[in-house]
C-alpha cells in the first residue's frame, strides 16, 4: 500500500470517528462552562444512539431518526438535571444514575422489542454524502475531507453555531456567568439554576446527536456502542479549555488514536482487548499530559 | 430523633419506595403475566434455601466493596473504578492460589487475599497519587484506569490464563480444598461470610475510632479546615483511594473463595456500581452497609429469579438501580428536611478548583 493513500485513509476514517465525539465534547462544555462536571455523557449517547435508530428504521426517516434520537437524550438529560438541581442530589451520583439507566434501558428494550441483547441490525436509508460527487474526486484531499455523510458536516456546523451560542447570544452568557459568577447572575434577577438545567437539557441534545451519528452510519445498534466517548470528550472539553474549535482538535486527535488502531488492528494481529484499550490509554495520558502542562504553566508564571 | 436525621431517613424511605415501585412498573411493562413476576421477583428468592443462601452470599462483596467506596466518598475522593478492582483482584486471587504449593489452605487464602488487596490497592492508589501529585480529577482516572484493567484482565482470562480443558472464557478453578467451607448447602453461602461481617465491624472501629479515621472524615469535611488543623490532606487524597481500591480487590478475592472458584470473563458485572449504590444507602455508615447490602442483594436476586422464570431481562435491576441513584443523595425533596450530606455535596468542573 503507498503511503499516501494509507495516510489519507486513517485521516479520512479520523474525520469520520471524530464526529460523535465533537457532539458529546460540546455537549458537555455547555455543562462544564456552567460549573458542573457532567459525567453522564456517555449514557446519553447510548440513549440516542438507540431511539435514533430504532425511530429511522420505524419512519425510514435518518432526519426522524435523528430529531428523536437528541429529543430521547434531551429527556433523559432533563430528569438528570432535575434531580441534581431541583431535588439538591449530588450531580456524580445521578449522572452515575443516568449512565446505568441508558445501559440497563438499552438493553431491557432491545430484548424486548428485538428478541436479543446484542448487535441489531437495521434497514433504513442511505446517508447522503453531499460534497463526495466534485469535491470528492480531488486527489487524497478529496476522500479524506468530502467523502463523508452529511452527519460529519453538520457536526462541524455545530462547532460553529456552538461557539456563536457561547461568546454572542444571551443565552451563551448568562451560561458563562452562571459558571463564573452564579451570584452575581442570581444578583441581576436571574436564576443560575435555570441555566444550569438548561446547559443539562443543551448536553442531552447534542449527546444524542452523538449517538446517532453512531449508530445510523452503521445501520446498526451495537450494546454499549458509546465505548467510553463520553469520558474521551469530557478529556477533550478539558484539553480545548472550553473553546469549540480547540476542543474540535482535541476530538480529532483522539479519532486519529482510534483510526490508527483500527488500521492497526488489520497490520499486527493485535487482541481486540488492546485496541479497545487504546481510546481510554489515549485519554487517561491526554489528562495526565494536560495537568503536567497546566502545573508547568503555573511554575512559569 | 434529630432533625438531620429525620431528613436522611425521609429520603432514604422515599429512595427505597420509588425503587420497589418501579421494580412493580417495569415488571408490568414487560412481562407477560404481571402477578407471575411479581411473585418470582418479591417472594421467590426467599421461598428456598438454595435462592436463600445464594443472596446472602451475595452481600460479602457487596459490603466489602461498599465499605471501599464509603471510606473513599468519606475523604471527599470518588472511586469510580471498582469493577476494575474487584475485577483484578480477583485474577490475582486466582492466580495466587493456583501457583502456591499446596498446604496450609489458611496461609493460600491469606496469601491470595493480601495479593488481590494489594492490586486493587495500587489500582486505586495510582489514582489517589496523580490527583495528589498532579490534580488529576480521580472521579475520571480511577474510571478510566479501571476500564484499561477490566480490558487487560479480559485479555488475560482469555488468552495466557484461560483454562485450556475449557469451553468457556475462565481461568482454571482453584482446589477444592483451598475454598471457604460451605455453611448453608446446596447454596454457595460460605464461611465468607463472617469475613464479611468481621470486615464491617472493623471499618467501623477505625472510622469512628482510630486517628486515621478521624483525619480522613476531617479532610472529607473540609480539607482546607484540615490543612490548618496541621493533617497532611494530600495523604488522605492518596490513602483512602488505595485503601478504596484494596477492598475492592478483596472483595473480588472473596467472590473467588466463596462462591466461584475461578475467574471468567466479565467476572464482576456491575458489582463495583452497586456497592457504590450499597455505600450510598448506608451513608457511608460501615454498619449499616449490611442492610444496605441485604436490600440490594435481595433486589439483585429478584431480577435474576425473574430472568429464569419469565422473559423479562435481568437488566431491570439496573434500571431500579438507576432509581436509587437518581434520588439517594436528594437534599431537597419536597416533603423531607433539606440536608447537605457531608462530602457529597461537591459541585465542581475538571479543570477547576475544588
Amino acid at each position: 500500500m503507498n503511503w499516501a493513500g494509507t495516510t489519507g485513509t486513517i485521516a479520512g476514517n479520523a474525520i469520520a470517528a471524530m464526529t460523535p465525539l465533537i457532539f458529546a465534547a460540546l455537549g458537555g462544555l455547555f455543562t462544564e462552562l456552567t460549573g458542573m462536571l457532567n459525567i453522564a455523557l456517555e449514557g446519553l449517547i447510548l440513549i440516542g444512539a438507540f431511539f435514533g435508530i430504532v425511530a429511522a428504521s420505524m419512519t425510514q426517516s435518518l432526519f426522524a431518526g435523528l430529531v428523536a434520537g437528541s429529543l430521547a437524550a434531551a429527556v433523559l438529560a432533563w430528569a438528570y438535571g432535575s434531580a441534581t438541581i431541583r431535588l439538591k442530589a449530588n450531580i456524580f451520583v445521578t449522572g452515575l444514575a443516568a449512565n446505568i439507566f441508558a445501559s440497563g434501558l438499552t438493553v431491557v428494550l432491545s430484548r424486548q422489542w428485538f428478541g436479543t441483547k446484542s448487535v441489531v441490525a437495521f434497514k433504513i436509508p442511505e446517508l447522503a454524502r453531499p460534497f463526495a460527487g466534485l469535491l470528492g474526486s480531488i486527489p487524497f484531499f478529496g476522500p479524506a475531507l468530502f467523502s463523508h455523510t452529511v452527519l460529519v458536516y453538520l457536526s462541524w456546523f455545530f462547532v460553529i453555531a456552538a461557539a456563536v451560542i457561547i461568546r454572542r447570544t444571551p443565552l451563551g452568557m448568562k451560561i458563562r456567568a452562571t459558571g463564573a459568577n452564579a451570584e452575581a447572575v442570581a444578583a441581576s434577577g436571574f436564576r443560575p439554576d435555570a441555566y444550569r438545567l438548561i446547559a443539562i437539557v443543551l448536553s442531552g441534545f447534542f449527546c444524542g446527536m452523538a449517538g446517532v451519528s453512531l449508530s445510523l452510519p452503521l445501520a446498526a445498534y451495537v450494546p454499549n456502542m458509546s465505548a467510553g466517548r463520553g469520558w474521551i470528550a469530557l478529556v477533550a472539553i478539558y484539553l480545548g479549555a472550553k473553546s469549540p474549535g480547540k476542543i474540535a482538535l482535541a476530538c480529532f486527535i483522539f479519532a486519529l488514536a482510534e483510526s490508527y488502531s483500527n488500521y492497526a488492528q488489520g497490520l499486527f494481529r493485535i487482541p481486540a482487548e488492546f485496541i479497545l484499550m487504546i481510546p481510554y490509554a489515549a485519554t487517561l495520558i491526554a489528562l495526565v499530559a494536560g495537568s503536567l502542562a497546566k502545573r508547568a504553566g503555573k511554575a512559569k508564571g | 430523633m434529630s432533625k438531620a436525621s429525620r431528613g436522611r431517613g425521609g429520603v432514604l424511605l422515599f429512595t427505597i419506595a420509588a425503587a420497589l415501585a418501579s421494580a412493580c412498573l417495569l415488571l408490568y411493562l414487560f412481562s407477560d403475566s404481571f402477578a407471575d413476576s411479581l411473585f418470582l421477583f418479591f417472594v421467590a428468592p426467599l421461598t428456598n434455601r438454595y435462592y436463600l443462601g445464594n443472596l446472602v452470599s451475595s452481600m460479602v462483596p457487596l459490603i466489602v466493596a461498599g465499605m471501599g467506596v464509603a471510606f473513599a466518598f468519606e475523604s471527599r475522593n470518588f472511586n469510580l473504578g471498582g469493577e476494575g478492582q474487584i475485577y483484578g483482584g480477583a485474577l490475582v486471587a486466582t492466580l495466587v492460589a493456583l501457583n502456591l504449593p499446596e498446604g496450609s489452605t489458611f496461609v493460600v487464602q491469606l496469601l491470595s487475599c493480601s495479593a488481590a488487596a494489594a492490586a486493587g490497592g495500587l489500582i486505586g492508589g495510582l489514582s489517589g497519587t496523580l490527583k495528589r501529585r498532579l490534580g488529576v480529577d480521580e472521579l475520571i482516572s480511577s474510571f478510566l484506569i479501571s476500564s484499561l484493567a477490566v480490558l487487560l484482565v479480559d485479555f488475560l482470562v482469555t488468552g495466557p490464563f484461560q483454562d485450556p480443558a475449557s469451553n468457556f472464557q475462565t481461568t482454571r478453578a482453584i482446589a477444592a480444598s483451598a475454598a471457604f467451607p460451605k455453611i448453608f448447602p446446596p447454596s454457595s453461602l460460605s464461611t465468607g461470610l463472617i469475613i464479611g461481617l468481621l470486615a464491617s465491624l472493623a471499618g467501623k472501629a477505625v472510622m469512628d475510632r482510630t486517628r486515621f479515621g478521624f483525619e480522613l472524615r476531617l479532610c472529607g469535611a473540609n480539607r482546607e479546615f484540615a490543612r490548618y488543623a496541621g493533617i497532611d490532606s494530600g495523604i488522605y487524597t492518596l490513602l483512602p483511594m488505595a485503601l478504596s481500591g484494596a477492598l475492592h480487590g478483596l472483595a473480588g478475592a472473596l467472590m473467588v473463595f466463596g462462591s466461584y472458584y475461578k475467574v471468567m470473563r466479565g467476572f464482576s458485572s456491575g458489582i463495583g456500581w452497586s456497592a457504590i449504590a450499597v455505600s450510598l444507602i448506608a451513608r457511608n455508615n460501615p454498619l449499616a452497609l449490611i442492610p444496605a447490602a441485604a436490600f440490594y442483594a435481595y433486589l439483585d436476586s429478584g431480577s435474576k429469579s425473574v430472568m429464569l422464570g419469565s422473559d423479562v431481562s435481568s437488566e431491570i435491576v439496573a434500571i431500579v438501580q438507576a432509581v436509587i441513584f437518581l434520588l439517594i443523595t436528594a437534599t431537597a425533596l419536597p416533603f423531607a428536611e433539606r440536608l447537605k450530606m457531608a462530602g457529597l455535596t461537591r459541585v465542581s468542573s475538571i479543570g477547576g478548583k475544588r
